[in-house]
């Protein structure tokens, strides 16, 4: 029961990886907060449902569509939302990114209308015994392919020239094109990169937990709430964030099953919404007690 | 340009700016609802009423305070819950739910505002909305007192004290009436030097507090009013659609406030009724769209941030500065600061006693056990190669800082753990190495505003008075007269981001001298002024030491500083390595390594 509980919580903490670490590589670059980065997860979602209602291609090349598409639809927002404001306050980036959420919003009600719809698997549905557990064929897929990408990113991140443009570039941006490195190219490349990453999350939940045009503003606050719990623009502490969020919102409700005297306890308490409320208070409590994050380390203000 | 007859001021004041556009504006709305022609047309009236009033609140918090908070939409909903239960369940009438329903959700912004308040920006958001997800679930799950997902219907219409308000017209006049409350509060508040206040403390704020200005104390009280407002709006919300239900708590109410401020303009009392006017008739008007509207919506959101960044109201201002420019104002009359009984001549006695101070970044010891003494009247000079720790130490003085150990002690006084707004109205004004005054302020409201604490600023004292603000008033006459004594007084009416470097920095020292401090802490004032101006400050400076004040000057200009310190210390690495009289420290053999390098490595 408990192995079972893990694997899903790792699921789901895989997606939400992914979603985090695009919204961190986009915080790194420009010091500016993507409100519409669930809404880039949600639209992912219905790239993949519409590449596979017009084809026939299999999973995983929607996939790589889907990657594609969303790195595309991220150039494209870079130029709408970032760089006509970019030596604006930090907080007009906040707005603007708000409003294309609205668009992107709005857009998938009236392509795809507002009922939930189910994305594409990334192989075939089915289960899986291993030992003594039964595993969905799509969890295992969504942690293999969600570990894979995690990896690629990091490789391209610390092994590449190209990754080492875009550090120096996300580190100190006047030292950057001092230096000479095409920075507008390198933030309008990290804006692909994180909407990419956005894209293949968004597949992933749709298969397993249906996509709807509002979505966007759950996988905001988790991707925030990770990056919060993870350290403000650290990318370990965003897939570390992501997992724990995970872990708590597939455990905490199933305590029950696992501790049978919970059942009477205090069955409100166990809940999807009571622990939803919870992963808000802790988040507060953390943002009070260490701004700086569980992993973080102090930094200190300079005038 | 004179005028034959000046009008009266507050005539001449509706005549200025946009305002007379703005007024017909007023009687736009005010003959609105005579053309309205239906039941529907009045309650939209009424609906864009009830925006208006919700992004008035909005403004202070965001506009004013200048921080994103996202929980404006639940304030709203919190409101209009209140209002729904007291109304439904206890039957209580409205002028017991409208106090009732603005006052909940302040309680609530209070209790949140420790935790939250203190949050760097982004921070700020997302705990704000961490906090209107927390209630939105609370709402839905919470079915018998809430009314879980299908709400709470049947609230009664307005009813004060068993006076029926009749629908329709009615209510739409009574919200409007809130409005013109409301928005008469608000400029009130923000008319004068309170408001003044607030800009400081949102566009600089470690200038607001290097000014006596409690920044924080500014934001709660934005963040409480900002909720009150909301929490009024609820409650009308409530009344005039009589259901509430949890789609008042969720994100689209926040975005669409959010969008009135940004669309009408952030702190223009007009913008917030513009805005509102706008938002709400949009979908009306983009109705052939069908579902479509929001896409607009969502793009003209986009494109008044690209394109006016202070909004519909401030884009009208720009042009009519442009189009139609108009003669500013005379500056007023130089008023003289009281009589300073603190500041004795000098006397010699220690002033202020800074002792063992330490301060470490990540493991560097930046000041490590420095202590120094200044006296009352005595210009001592603080110097030392680039890293060496002198703008620590006086960041640490100021309490902008935490010190890691030591103790600062000011005539007698421990303030080693003030809060820094407290050590500037105890005495201590400082100005800035990299200069920070407020560009886009004039450089006379610059000065003005550092009379805060002296002129009585305050929420409460932002209702003294009548059509301006006396405090106001008089903190720019006495701003006027440190603009003379510095001899920049004919630059008064100007931004402070377009004058040239030198000037900047007297204005800086008039700022700090509005403290009507006894201790002045100058980092680096003669970087960038040529030698005539060197020699103007340096007599200056001598003239305030002679009044009794007590100046610690950090500087690396030798031929300025020698003439006028009579104290010299000398710090590296973060300590002290020499202190003396200028010719001792001239002479020093380790004040000379520490700056031109060991001649000879005798080996480490």
């Amino acid at each position: 029961m408990l192995s079972q509980i893990l694997l899903n919580a790792l699921a789901l903490g895989a997606s939400y990886a992914l979603v985090a670490l695009g919204f961190v590589v986009i915080l790194n670059a420009t010091g500016a907060v993507n409100f519409t980065h669930g809404d880039m997860v949600m639209a992912g979602g219905y790239v993949a449902l519409a590449v596979t209602s017009a084809t026939s291609l299999p999973g995983v090349a929607v996939l790589a569509l889907v990657i594609v598409a969303m790195a595309l639809v991220g150039f494209v927002f870079s130029g709408l939302a970032y760089f006509p404001l970019k030596s604006r306050p930090p907080v007009s980036i906040f707005i603007s990114t708000i409003a294309l959420g609205i668009i992107f919003q709005n857009s998938a009600n009236a392509l795809f209308g507002a009922e939930p719809r189910k994305g594409p698997a990334l192989f075939t549905d089915g289960l899986i015994t291993l030992g003594d557990i039964t595993v969905p064929r799509q969890a295992l897929a969504i942690i293999g392919v969600a570990a894979l990408l995690i990896l690629l990113q990091h490789l391209l991140l610390s092994r590449t020239s190209l990754g080492r443009k875009l550090r120096a570039t996300a580190q100190d941006r006047e030292m950057a094109a001092a230096i000479g490195l095409p920075v507008n190219a390198m933030i309008a490349l990290t804006f692909a990169m994180g909407a990419a990453l956005a894209g293949a999350a968004g597949m992933m939940l749709s298969n397993t937990f249906f996509v709807t045009p509002t979505d966007g503003s759950n996988y905001i606050v988790k991707a925030y709430i990770a990056v919060t719990i993870g350290g403000w623009g650290s990318l370990a502490g965003a897939v570390c964030g992501a997992l724990l969020i995970a872990l708590f919102e597939v455990l905490f409700p199933s305590l029950p099953l696992l501790i049978p005297p919970l059942k009477t306890f205090a069955p409100w308490l166990f809940t999807q919404t009571a622990s939803a409320i919870l992963l808000y208070i802790g988040l507060l409590a953390i943002m009070f007690f260490r701004p700086q994050g569980l992993f973080g380390e102090t930094v200190q203000r300079r005038v | 340009m004179s005028r034959a007859a000046p009008l009266p001021a507050p005539v001449a004041a509706l005549a200025t700016g946009i305002r007379p556009l703005l007024l017909l504006g007023v009687i736009f709305i005010a003959l609105w609802p005579a053309m309205a022609s239906s039941a529907y047309e009045l309650r939209i009236f009424t609906l864009v009423g009830i925006y208006a009033l919700m992004a008035l609140g909005y403004q202070f918090i965001f506009g004013h305070a200048g921080a994103l908070s996202l929980t404006q939409g639940t304030f709203f909903g919190v409101g209009a819950y209140v209002t729904a239960i007291l109304a439904t369940k206890y039957g209580l009438g409205a002028h017991l739910t409208l106090p009732l329903a603005a006052a909940m959700p302040v309680l609530l912004a209070a209790l949140i505002a420790a935790p939250v308040l203190r949050l760097e920006s982004h921070y700020f958001a997302l705990a704000t909305l961490g906090i209107g997800q927390v209630m939105l679930l609370t709402a839905i799950a919470w079915e018998p007192f809430t009314g879980g997902s299908n709400g709470i219907a049947g609230i009664p219409g307005v009813v004060l004290f068993g006076i029926t308000i009749p629908k329709g017209m009615g209510i739409a006049v009574f919200a409007w009436g809130a409005v013109a409350c409301a928005a008469l509060l608000s400029w009130r508040i923000t008319r004068g030097l309170y408001g003044a206040a607030l800009q400081v403390a949102r566009e600089n704020p470690i200038a607001a507090l290097s000014l006596g200005i409690d920044t924080a104390r500014l934001r709660l009280v934005c963040f409480l009013l900002s909720a009150a407002y909301a929490g009024l709006a609820g409650a009308l919300f409530a009344h005039t659609i009589r259901v509430v239900s949890p789609e008042t708590l969720e994100f689209p109410v926040m975005v669409a406030t959010l969008t009135i401020a940004v669309v009408g303009g952030r702190t223009h009392i007009a913008g917030a009724i513009l805005g509102a006017w706008l938002i709400i008739n949009l979908p009306e008007w983009f109705r052939g769209l069908d579902k479509y509207y929001l896409i607009a919506y969502g793009s003209a959101l986009l494109l008044t941030i690209i394109v006016a960044p202070y909004g519909l109201i401030g884009l009208l201002e720009k042009w009519r500065a442009r189009w139609f420019p108009e003669t500013a104002p005379p500056p007023p009359a130089p008023l003289a600061l009281p009589a300073q009984p603190t500041r004795m001549t000098g006397d010699g006695k220690a002033l202020l006693t800074v002792a063992g101070m330490v301060k470490s970044f990540g493991g560097v010891k930046a000041v490590d056990g420095v202590s120094l003494t200044v006296n009352r009247g005595e210009v001592v000079g603080l110097i030392g190669p680039n890293g060496s720790g002198k703008t620590t130490l006086i960041n640490m003085i100021t309490g902008i800082y935490r010190a890691d150990a030591g103790q600062v002690n000011l005539a007698g006084v421990d303030i080693t753990r003030a809060a820094s707004h407290d050590i500037a109205a105890s005495g201590i004004a400082r100005t800035f190495q990299n200069i920070n005054l407020v560009d886009e302020m004039t450089v006379l409201d610059n000065v003005a505003v550092a009379r805060y604490r002296h002129a009585g600023g305050g929420f409460l004292a932002s209702f003294r008075g009548g059509f301006s603000d006396p405090a106001w008033r008089l903190a720019r006459g006495q701003a006027m007269h440190l603009l003379q004594a510095l001899g920049v007084d004919d630059c008064a009416e100007r931004a402070a981001g377009d004058l040239a470097y030198g000037l900047k920095r007297r204005v800086e020292i008039a700022r700090a001298l509005a403290l009507e401090p006894r201790l002045l802490l100058l980092d680096e004032p003669a970087a960038g002024l040529n030698e005539t101006e060197q020699a103007d400050l340096a007599e200056r400076l001598r003239d305030f030491a002679r009044a009794g004040l007590a100046i610690l000057v950090i500087e690396h200009n030798m031929p300025f500083l020698m003439p006028l310190a009579e104290r010299m210390v000398c710090l590296d690495h973060g300590e002290v390595i020499a202190a003396g009289t200028p010719a001792e420290i001239r002479a020093n053999p380790q004040v000379i390594e520490a700056y031109l390098g060991a001649p000879e490595d005798a080996g480490a």
